[in-house]
């Protein structure tokens, strides 16, 4: 599924291995691809400005 | 009956372990009441005190001691009651503002906690099942005095300390400033009406919902938290991206066909109020799992008009203290004990609804009754406490002060921009100075010779005038670049800013920083002798501002915090710390990142006070019946000399020195 190989400690590769059992992935790759995938979200999410002024916005000091 | 039994096992309980832990009889600890009054400010209590209105704050001036309190480098109340908390200036717990930013993706976030979501979770359908709970983490750093004191046996009941949400794992505490309402915001009102206000779409704080009045009917939703167990695919959006819809619960309004009253309809609940009338606190359940996960909230409704327009508003939805869905109280079960006592309360951080007044929801008037509500609860709880104090530390904070000085100075000071005249608003905070004076009376009852009584506040109040956008100025002086220099207004969170030509960028109230390489995700200034000589340069362009209007300097200091604070936690801070002069304050737009064009604007928002200037002009009050023994006290000395009164020695990282005899 990688177009490239990715090396894992063992013991992080026997945790994600557990959980996406646990999880209900149907392989370690498609667990491994969402939970990058939320990751990269986090850092680019333009998407979620109006979610942060909404938050910020109730302080009495600021519009 | 039941609900005696109950409540007298409660009772059993709670004494149950003071009786099975001691030794034989055990001397009460020495009692130090404080009373933390946000915003008292020590030239309007000694005008007020002069004029004979405050007889109880003039007895302790006269037979124990009164001095102005030096407050923290920005005097805003986060940073100032962790000094108080900690003994340390923000360079030892880290609070600098309200909002701090995150150097890799530059945008703003609260400074007090940090909420994080769920990572884990399994989806069935349109249902997402978490694997773990999310967090919340209290970002103040260093130990709170209580701690210490109840390391060694000594009693601490904590009301309302701002900035200790989550409550640290110590005492009775009830959490304050950092408490957010059920959305996770600092307060979102809800405002239901049929014909919106133009500025319905841009109000800040609060939410217009349009509804339809047909047949004397209304039919509306409460909307609660996003649903985390639910994920629905965004319109338009990629096949990947989801969100969280709402809780919402149906409500309906039913409106008498002659008179100004309406029936509201909740579930398992009615209630009827008239024009002008506000509920009593109403418990609502939002279901997040059919059958299996609930959030509890509490709110207080106020049918603003009946007609010609229907307007109703809603307070942001609180925390339930019954069954807190997030922790409000050590010991958790304290909220709840409060609520059997009290009824239900405010639980959000400030629950004066300073919003709803500036966005014109409210009126003047209306404002004045809702802040009424709030303080009336709050000196309820004040009688509670005192009731039942026997001995140890007792901490209790009050708001009204400083959001009534925020929000009602216009009326006092006929040279303010935002000036309105009304006879009875122009004396409501005197009267606020007033009725703290009759809480600090029934201290002085309560308290006997033994007692060493405090009353203090973190810092005082000044008008706000003129607001000065830092961001616009650092963009006409080059030191901030845009990518589209035409497009000034409506970007906030840095939108419009080409970080790699930016050197300097403003966020939060007081908070200047650098775009420094390696701290910065998209950092161009070099750490060492090109950051030295920025700082510099910047220092000398700000203190050299005129305001052509008044002719006056807006900004009075800066600060380097680097150079001008101590401890561990200095990575996190500004680089600047910008104390504006008596009169001015940051503008409303520059905090989160936004360019207008004007640098410095005239203030006609109702709030109209404030102290987020030089610490030097907004100094606290500290009022003792003891002596105070240093020529000008500090925040950090009083937590000393609290820590003094049990014999407790300070904390190697604490600055201060005892102030009391």
């Amino acid at each position: 599924m990688f177009g490239s190989r990715i090396k894992l400690d063992k013991n992080l590769l026997a945790k994600v291995k557990k959980y996406s059992e646990i999880a209900g992935y149907s392989s370690v790759e498609e667990f491994i691809t969402h939970a990058l995938e939320k990751e990269l979200a986090k850092l680019e999410d333009a998407g979620s400005e109006e979610e942060i002024k909404k938050r910020l916005k109730g302080l009495g000091y600021i519009s | 009956m039941k609900t005696f039994t109950r409540v007298l096992a409660l009772a059993l309980l709670t004494a149950l372990p003071w009786t099975a832990c001691s030794e034989g009889p055990k001397a009460p600890a020495h009692k130090v009441i404080i009373l933390g009054i946000d915003g008292l400010d020590p030239r309007l209590l000694q005008q007020y005190a002069d004029e004979g209105v405050l007889p109880h704050f003039a007895r302790l001036m006269a037979d124990g001691d009164f001095s102005p309190l030096q407050t923290t480098a920005p005097p805003l109340s986060p940073v100032a009651w962790s000094t108080f908390i900690t003994g340390m200036d923000p360079g030892g717990h880290g609070i600098f503002d309200f909002l701090r930013r995150d150097p890799k993706s530059l945008i703003p976030e609260f400074a007090m906690a940090r909420t994080s979501a769920p990572e884990w979770k399994i989806s069935l359908g349109s249902w997402a099942i978490p694997l773990e709970s999310g967090s919340i983490e209290g970002l103040r750093q260093g130990r709170a005095f209580w701690e210490l004191l109840e390391e060694r046996g000594i009693p601490a009941t904590v009301f309302r300390m701002p900035v200790n949400f989550p409550p640290v794992q110590a005492g009775r505490a009830l959490s304050g400033m950092g408490t957010p309402d059920i959305q996770g915001t600092s307060g979102t009102f809800s405002f239901y009406t049929d014909v919106p206000p133009p500025n319905a779409d841009n109000i800040s704080g609060g939410k217009v919902h349009e509804v339809r009045v047909g047949a004397n009917k209304v039919s509306a939703q409460l909307v609660g938290p996003a649903n985390t167990f639910r994920e629905i695919r965004s319109d338009g959006a990629d096949a990947d991206d989801f969100s969280n819809p709402p809780m919402t619960i149906d409500f309906q309004v039913y409106l008498d066909p002659e008179h100004p009253v309406a029936k509201l309809v909740l579930p398992d609940q009615e209630l009827v109020l008239q024009e002008g009338e506000w509920s009593d606190w109403i418990r609502v359940e939002f279901e997040a799992l059919p059958y299996l996960v609930g959030v509890s909230a509490t709110a207080r409704f106020y049918l603003q008009q009946v007609r010609p327009t229907f307007k109703l508003y809603v307070s942001p939805l609180q925390i339930n203290p019954e069954e807190p869905v997030m922790p409000i109280s050590h010991p958790g079960d304290w909220s709840q004990q409060l609520t059997q006592r009290l009824g239900y309360f405010y639980t959000q951080e400030l629950a004066e609804d300073t919003k709803a007044f500036s966005a014109g929801i409210f009126n003047g008037q209306e404002f004045w009754k809702q802040s009424q509500i709030v303080y009336q609860e709050q000196r309820r709880a004040l009688e509670a406490m005192l009731s039942e104090y026997r001995e140890g530390l007792l901490f209790f904070y009050f708001s009204s002060v400083d959001q009534g000085c925020h929000m009602l100075w216009r009326y006092l000071d006929p040279h303010h921009p935002g000036y309105v005249e009304d006879a009875q608003l122009a004396g409501a905070i005197r009267k606020l100075y007033q009725q703290m004076d009759e809480a600090v009376g029934r201290v002085l009852e309560v308290a006997d010779s033994e007692t060493t009584v405090v009353i203090m506040s973190d810092h005082g109040f000044g008008p706000f005038k003129r607001g000065v956008n830092l961001n616009s100025w650092l963009a006409d002086q080059g030191y901030a670049r845009l990518h589209d220099p035409t497009l000034r207004d409506g970007y906030p969170l840095f939108g419009n800013v080409d970080w790699e030509s930016t050197r300097a960028y403003a966020v939060g109230l007081n908070g200047l920083y650098v775009n420094l390489r390696g701290r910065e995700r998209f950092g161009i200034v070099s750490p060492g002798q090109e950051y030295d000589q920025l700082l510099d340069q910047l220092e000398s362009d700000l203190l050299a501002l005129r305001d052509p209007v008044t002719d006056e300097a807006p900004i009075a200091t800066v600060l380097r915090t680097r150079r001008d604070f101590e401890g561990r936690h200095l990575e996190e801070a500004p680089d600047l710390i910008i104390g504006y002069n008596w009169g001015y304050r940051s503008s409303w737009e520059s905090p989160l990142g936004e360019f207008p064009r004007r640098v410095l604007v005239d203030n006609l928002d109702a709030w109209s006070g404030d102290h987020s200037i030089d610490p030097r002009l907004v100094p606290g009050v500290l009022l003792s019946n003891r002596r105070i023994t240093l020529d000008s006290p500090a925040l950090y000395d009083l937590t000393v000399a609290i820590l003094d009164e049990y014999g407790i020695e300070k904390l190697p990282e604490m600055l201060g020195s005892d102030c009391l005899q």
